[in-house]
């Protein structure tokens, strides 16, 4: 059984149809690359996936669950984990802190009311930023890191929050050919360990690490497939891929 | 699963982090504390000066009550006083109630004058277990501690934040003053509940300090620990900590309770102390106060707040003689919108902030340096066969 599977999803707002019956699955352990122009959908469909808003019908059942319209911290719970498409972090906290408070446990108040990191999520934090190349600025505040950091910074959230299917919205946005190329080898890392879904505009980070793509258009699955036959596709390529690589 | 990359020696994994109760701190707590502790002794116990120290301890617990909403979860209260002001007017009932009982009225009834005055015939059934101090006391900082929750429910679920939410506790003041005037058979209404027997004195005055430095102590400890933190995070973007699991609405509708209860015993001590309440305390002129106390002092300081209503009520008291007094409100504004725009941080804050750059170097300082470090490592990073800008044509 498909680890997300996303059923008929169709949503109209203001009279547009940004999702008009959208249907795939990912499979666990998959790593899967979401493309498609902008304005194709895609990420209202992770805002759909993750709660942020509510679909117009359809349905998203995720390990065999039924997690239509439920709140974005249920959703969390349940094992999804998001990455913004710009870096979205606590500012005003320090990097190892951002990440101690983003590691899986119990999120109920008066729960959490008496919690102390204890030391084996301290080595996990640390193991974490070291694996991230953030462990030399942990005490720095994370509105002092670089725009490339607090992305991977996010990226070490979200790997702390221990998620069953990790979704990234453009993680390379607004970076350095050298800095999408390092994200890119971290995201390939992660995803031995997880089932990820990325969605990326950049072919260069895709020929990287995609194996599996499945392209959007028009709210609408196009083509899905390996990475070699879908730029082949003639659909695709008038689509999206342009003439000459223009995207 | 390991993700390990490199083993790195142990001695750098350091978490750098203050100490929940710093040296100096415990030392100049332990300095002020003597000093006003002692204040019956070298100030005598009848002075007004006793008094306004008193008045000014509830009012940095008013404050602090303030700080732990604001500073460090961000949302801003402009009805705190609604809170201390039910603290207050619950003990102020229960003494006038049990005053009236050993000082008949005029007319021989006992029960308080004000409900006579206004045509009442005996006490109001739902007002006798007021008589019993410990209920009046449950009930001072019980009730506003669920009105809280109430409206913590109505507003913080609906995701109502940010300037709707301090309107919304704007409108919470006005409702409970005009409440207060109206019900004046209930409440004393303009006039407030005053001629009761208060507990101005030594004994008291190391009650309400030992619940300052109680209150201290349990937010500093709050604040300090891990759900400080998740507090911060919630302050800093609340739509991150959803996307994490965190219900935010749980967690500013718990801070926000606490709040309300330090507010409420704040408010009930008060009653206690000065020996009379008005419905000015529980309205929008008092918490718009409070705020600024808070700013004045330095907001997520917890220790900004005490200094910051020290600081602004003791000047008050020093102009109260002079032709300035008259210009007060006026000055409180401008002292507001000073504090907002040269030092956002508040004294505290400022200070602290000024002591850590002398450590540390200014933030431009830091910052340049990161920035060299990251063009550093650019220059580092670029391996042979990696695809060049304009490369990556399809």
């Amino acid at each position: 059984m498909a680890l997300l599977d996303v059923q008929g999803l169709t949503t109209v707002v203001s009279g547009y149809t940004i999702l008009n019956n959208l249907s795939f699955n990912i499979e666990a352990n998959e790593l899967r690359v979401l493309l498609g122009p902008n304005g194709a959908g895609k990420t209202t469909l992770i805002s759909l996936i993750t709660g942020q808003f509510k679909p117009t019908s359809g349905k998203v059942l995720f390990a065999g669950q039924d997690i239509t319209g439920k709140s974005p911290d249920d959703i969390f719970l349940a094992g999804i984990s998001r990455k913004f498409q710009v870096p979205n972090m606590y500012e005003t906290l320090s990097v190892y802190d951002n990440v101690m408070i983003s590691l899986r446990t119990e999120r109920k108040v008066f729960k959490y009311l008496l919690k102390r990191v204890t030391p084996e999520e301290n080595d996990r934090i640390w193991e974490i930023l070291e694996f991230m190349e953030l462990a030399a600025k942990a005490n720095d505040p994370a509105d002092m890191l670089s725009h490339g950091e607090r992305q991977w910074l996010e990226l070490a959230m979200l790997v702390a929050s221990k998620p069953k299917l990790l979704l990234l919205d453009e993680p390379t946005t607004g970076m350095t050919t050298e800095g999408k190329r390092r994200t890119a080898e971290l995201i390939r890392r992660i995803a031995r360990h997880h089932t990820v879904l990325l969605v990326e505009h950049d072919m260069a980070v895709v020929r990287q690490i995609a194996k599996k793509v499945t392209v959007m258009h028009q709210g609408q699955i196009l083509a899905e497939g390996p990475l070699e036959e879908v730029v082949e596709n003639e659909t695709v390529q008038a689509v999206y891929l342009g003439k000459g690589g223009q995207h | 699963m390991t993700l390990t990359l490199r083993t790195a020696r142990e001695s750098d994994r350091k978490v750098r982090r203050g100490r929940l109760l710093p040296a100096w701190a415990l030392l100049l707590g332990a300095l002020a504390v003597a000093l006003i502790g002692t204040f019956p002794y070298y100030g005598g116990t009848d002075s007004y000066v006793l008094l306004l120290i008193g008045k000014f301890l509830c009012f940095a617990i008013f404050a602090l009550s303030i700080d732990l909403i604001w500073g460090f979860t961000g949302i801003l209260s402009l009805g705190q006083a609604v809170y201390f002001g039910m603290g207050a007017y619950f003990v102020a009932l229960s003494l006038k109630i049990n005053y009236a009982l050993e000082h008949p009225t005029r007319y021989g009834n006992k029960f308080p004058d004000f409900m006579e005055w206004n045509g009442l015939t005996e006490l109001p059934t739902f007002m006798k277990p007021l008589i019993y101090t410990p209920v009046a006391v449950l009930c001072a900082v019980a009730i506003p501690t669920f009105l809280a929750f109430i409206f913590g429910v109505i507003t913080f679920k609906r995701h109502i934040y940010g300037v709707y939410c301090a309107v919304i506790t704007l409108a919470e003041a006005l409702i409970l003053q005009e409440f207060i005037v109206e019900y004046q058979g209930y409440t004393g209404g303009f006039n407030g509940i005053t001629d009761y027997s208060n507990y101005v004195g030594a004994p008291f005055l190391w009650f309400m300090l030992a619940v300052s430095v109680a209150f201290l102590l349990i937010t500093r400890a709050l604040t300090h620990s891990r759900i400080g933190t998740v507090l911060k995070a919630i302050r800093d973007n609340d739509v991150r900590a959803e996307f994490m699991g965190y219900n935010s609405a749980n967690y500013r509708i718990f801070v926000f309770c606490v709040s309300a209860f330090m507010a409420a015993a704040a408010g009930a001590m008060y009653a206690a102390w000065v020996g009379i309440v008005s419905y000015l305390d529980a309205g929008p002129v008092f918490s718009v106060e409070g705020v600024i106390w808070t700013a004045v002092g330095g907001r997520a300081t917890l220790i900004g707040p005490f200094i910051g209503a020290f600081l602004v009520r003791g000047l008050e008291f020093l102009l109260s003689g002079s032709w300035f007094a008259d210009y007060w409100q006026l000055f409180m504004g401008i002292l507001f919108i000073a504090v907002v725009l040269w030092i956002p941080d508040g004294l505290v804050g400022t200070i602290a902030g000024w002591l850590r750059r002398r450590k540390r170097g200014t933030i431009e300082q830091i910052r340049q340096e990161q920035d060299q470090l990251a063009h550093d490592r650019q220059h580092d990073w670029d391996p042979a066969g990696a695809p060049r800008a304009g490369e990556e044509t399809v």
